[in-house]
């Protein structure tokens, strides 16, 4: 088993410290051996002109890595903000910084047109533009750094959502990520561009499977090269759970020992993956990628619903809904429904329904469900319509069994219980040996004082479940009712034995031992 | 002895490698260790990551496949491998190997060996020679180097012509199923055809061989036992023989086995009765080899295909709801810009979806094929003349009838027609 190779390192710069950086240096050089054969470079700076020291010893390091190792690609990304808002400010940074980190990197471009491929080192610049800068001058920034194989992305934060609006400026660059407040802080930069990442790669797995278990993130380390701190995510970077300090140890081999060990072995990575597209609702993304993570927070209900934490489905069916189309509309309301009643909301869970009639109104387990919230709710009428219309759409063996169960049960607390005889008979016929067909057969046949019948049904229950102290309870009610006492009390004794705190049974067996 | 064989595709996933797995397979059987190592783009393999595979499995040799696209990233592997240990024997194969020209072998100065015959026997008999310490002796079918770095080449070795000999990556367990979304089958290999664009009738001598039914079915079965349903043919033409395509569907369906399959033909080569069999036993997805729309390009490169047997062979697979895939090339000998534009115009009439395989690709010269020998016949003008000796024209050049600007227009506009962006899956 080939250990897993890390895909992506974040680098928070901070400002030129000649020692740090000479460490900070040598750690990467160390890492990219760990590095997965095409990987990605972040370096997030506030300010590119003093990071640049920086950016240039970095991309140096990458640059002889690469050309030792000829089956290793990187992609350089470095985060900037642009303060310029003038074509003459835009232009110097063009000529002085871009042209600059690019000259050293042509070798790779030549290498990709000899072997006809992508380069395997590529500049990614992304801006993060001021909210002064004229959206013309980024096009034209833009353009020009395509022009120059320099493949632009822009980082938009809340001051700059307008520029979203403008489709051209869009077009233009690779990839746009957002910011969901107005921070400039390389390091909240930085998550919100993992998230990003996140969320797309959370994405293309729904595209691609349909019921896919999103494992954890791409391997990945953030650095702080403030203060030397390495983190294996950005959760564990957001939570402030260092795993080395680069300053303090300098053994790049100690640190992916460390990684390996511990790094994320106990990390909540799902509840990560299914934390990120809630932040995503409310930016100025397309209407088809709100549908998209809608899609993808009603599949993480699915697994919440999966996992057996029908709160957390609830939250985010609800949240889907609020971003999911029309047409999706009805099955996210029917998964909604499920997670009401899974958690007792009943009454909702019916107003859900309801908004799902549409989508499943031809499907029986939709009035089953339906019928069941009703039934908790004590609408027994209501419930016995919906299980009526489920018995008409021809469910499943084994569901048709638990439909009539629950429809005998309807009849029996509407003290309707020739009709529940009737409907449990025929469950009884077509499942065999139900431990809740006999005891609800019991119940009906004891109200029409039938006790025979109520007996045999009963005595079958405790077969199946010999445990089950309310049927033994039900068994010496009747033995009392045909005036067999001496039965009765070994009845409820034995559901006395079963369940000491039976009111119902110490209450009988007090009063038949005083008669006698 | 262990070998270890590696397919490198950086960019694209992980698929099936079913030549590699062959010759793991034969490999096997005759007493090697054997382990494939596929590098695609949802892998995850780093330097320190490859050190310690080679440290612990140790290979006495090692087998890398070589397109050229990965020529690159053969040789990265190769330095990387003798780093580590310089004992270690390295071979190359596959389609930029065969025929890549002896000159271009000695600047591969990492590589030992390029298999130049059928892998499996080649590749053994390269193995039993390492493996005996006399690592040139009887050697066929491959180049070599001598200790001083003197370049031979010996003599052809042929391969089976009957497949079944070949033993079985299914059902030899060379593969890890867990990973398995889609096995590739190849139950036959080789074209007669004389397609001027084509590596592949030139490898096989314009021959085709083909495995026994009985033993397709083996396989399927297998495959079906470790959980894979869907399968991809791989047979450059399927249905080659009709009855033999009849005859694997007919069992698959007796058998029940409820499979989603992939296949490619001709055109000129399907019947309605044909497409009716393929739809009931699974055929999801059909492709064609159209290459060119007009009639004056494709009646020039050696098809021998008319343009309405693909028209007729579309319907046929549309009106049983199959989906169609079309191969189609542009920068074709003699083909203007207005003929490329036919190709992408038929493709649109015959509502075909412009996804996957139907994302049309600038025509390859690879070492082999009939134009990489006689490219200058055909007006066909290298832009690189300084290219590795070891990598072909491939897409860098223009024609009489087409410059390169034309070139990128053409494919920017598949590409604005494209409905996945362009990413073909078949190169």
């Amino acid at each position: 088993m080939i250990k897993t190779a890390i895909h992506k390192i974040y680098v928070i710069l901070g400002k030129e410290d000649k020692g740090d950086l000479e460490q900070l240096s040598r750690t990467l050089s160390g890492l990219f051996s760990y590095m997965n054969m095409t990987s990605n470079l972040y370096l997030v700076a506030g300010n590119l002109p003093e990071s640049m020291p920086q950016v240039e010893r970095i991309r140096k390091d990458v640059i002889k890595f690469l050309r030792e190792n000829l089956f290793a690609r990187l992609y350089l990304h470095f985060v900037h903000a642009i303060p310029q808002t003038t074509v003459k400010g835009i232009d110097y940074y063009f000529q002085y910084y871009y042209q600059y980190l690019k000259r050293e990197t042509r070798e790779f471009d030549q290498e990709g047109y000899v072997y006809q491929e992508v380069p395997r080192f590529m500049l990614l610049p992304v801006i993060v533009p001021d909210n002064r800068l004229e959206p013309a001058l980024l096009i034209t920034l833009l353009d020009t750094l395509k022009g120059a194989f320099m493949l632009p992305c822009l980082y938009l934060d809340r001051s700059v959502f307008f520029l979203a609006q403008d489709k051209d400026l869009l077009a233009r660059a690779e990839k746009v990520y957002y910011g969901d407040d107005d921070s400039r802080d390389p390091a909240e930069i930085a998550c919100n561009m993992f998230n990003g990442d996140l969320l797309d790669d959370s994405l293309a797995m729904l595209t691609s499977e349909d019921r896919f278990i999103p494992g954890p993130c791409q391997a990945s380390l953030i650095i702080s090269a403030q203060d030397g701190k390495v983190y294996t995510c950005m959760d564990a970077f957001r939570k402030n759970e260092s795993l080395t300090d680069i300053y303090k140890s300098n053994s790049v081999d100690a640190l992916m020992t460390l990684y390996y060990e511990h790094g994320r072995s106990k990390r909540d990575c799902l509840g990560c993956r299914a934390r990120i597209p809630e932040s995503f609702a409310d930016l100025p993304i397309s209407q088809g990628r709100k549908q998209r993570i809608g899609a993808l927070l009603c599949h993480f209900g699915t697994l919440c619903h999966d996992a057996g934490n029908d709160i957390q489905a609830v939250e985010k069916y609800e949240q889907s809904l609020k971003l999911s189309s029309v047409q999706e509309a009805g099955h996210i309301n029917f998964r909604l429904g499920l997670g009401y009643t899974n958690i007792g909301r009943f009454d909702q869970a019916v107003k859900a329904f309801n908004k799902a009639k549409l989508t499943y109104q031809s499907q029986y387990y939709f009035h089953f469900y339906k019928g069941r919230c009703y039934f908790e709710m004590g609408d027994y009428q209501a419930a016995l319509s919906e299980f009526s219309q489920a018995l008409h759409l021809k469910p499943q063996q084994d569901d048709l069994v638990r439909i009539l169960i629950y429809a005998g049960s309807c009849h029996n607390s509407l003290e309707e219980y020739e009709k529940a005889v009737v409907v449990l008979e025929k469950a009884g016929k077509a499942a065999g040996h139900v431990k809740e067909i006999y005891n609800a057969l019991g119940f009906s046949y004891f109200q029409l004082k039938n006790y025979d019948k109520s007996i045999k049904n009963l005595l079958m229950a405790v077969e199946i479940d010999p445990c089950s102290a309310v049927d033994y309870a039900s068994l010496g009610a009747n033995y009392r009712e045909k005036g067999d006492f001496d039965k009765a009390i070994v009845m409820y004794e034995k559901a006395l034995t079963l369940d000491p705190d039976m009111i119902l049974a110490s209450e009988n067996l007090e009063r038949l031992k005083k008669r006698i | 002895m262990n070998i270890l064989l590696i397919e490198i595709n950086p960019f694209a996933s992980t698929t099936t490698p079913i030549s590699l797995g062959y010759i793991a397979a034969y490999l096997k059987l005759n007493g090697f260790g054997v382990k494939i190592l596929t590098v695609g783009e949802d892998m995850s393999l780093s330097c320190a990551g490859f050190h310690e595979l080679i440290n612990s499995f140790k290979p006495a040799m090692v087998g890398l496949t070589a397109y050229q696209r990965t020529m690159l990233y053969v040789k990265g592997f190769a330095r990387l491998i003798k780093s580590i240990d310089n004992n270690i024997k390295i071979i190359i194969g596959g389609p930029q190997a065969t025929f890549m020209p002896s000159s271009a072998f000695a600047k591969l100065t990492d590589i030992d060996y390029i298999c130049r015959s059928s892998g499996e026997v080649t590749v053994l008999s390269v193995a039993q020679a390492v493996k005996n310490r006399a690592p040139f002796s009887d050697l066929l079918g491959v180049s070599y180097k001598s200790t001083n770095g003197d370049v031979f080449d010996t003599q052809e070795l042929e391969g089976f012509s009957d497949l079944d000999q070949y033993p079985s990556a299914y059902l030899n367990d060379v593969f890890d199923y867990s990973r398995m979304r889609e096995a590739i089958m190849l139950t036959s290999r080789g074209c007669p055809h004389h397609c001027i664009y084509c590596y592949t009738p030139e490898a096989f001598k314009h021959r085709i061989t083909f495995h026994s039914i009985d033993r397709v079915m083996d396989e399927i079965r297998w495959i079906r036992k470790k959980g894979v349903r869907r399968l991809w043919f791989a047979d450059p033409n399927i249905s080659f023989k009709p009855e033999r395509l009849i005859e694997l569907l007919d069992r698959i369906l007796s058998e029940n086995l409820e499979l989603e399959m992939w296949m490619q033909t001709r055109a000129d080569l399907v019947t309605k009765e044909l497409m009716k069999k393929m739809k009931q036993a699974g055929v999801k997805t059909i492709a064609f080899g159209l290459e060119s729309a007009s009639e004056q390009v494709l009646t020039r490169l050696g098809k021998h295909l008319a343009i309405e047997k693909v028209v007729q062979a579309i319907k046929m697979a549309q009106q049983q709801e199959i989906e169609v895939e079309l191969f189609t090339i542009f920068g074709l000998p003699f083909e203007t810009f207005d003929d490329a534009v036919k190709t992408l115009e038929f493709v649109k009439k015959n509502n075909v979806k412009i996804m996957g395989n139907t994302n049309s690709q600038q025509m390859q010269i690879y070492f082999g094929t009939h134009l990489a020998g006689h490219y200058k016949d055909y007006n066909i003008r290298p832009l690189n003349t300084d290219r590795p000796a070891y990598i072909s024209i491939g897409s860098q050049y223009e024609t009489e009838y087409i410059k390169t600007s034309e070139l990128h227009e053409i494919k920017n506009m598949w590409r604005a027609h494209s409905l996945d962006g362009g990413k073909r899956i078949v190169s």
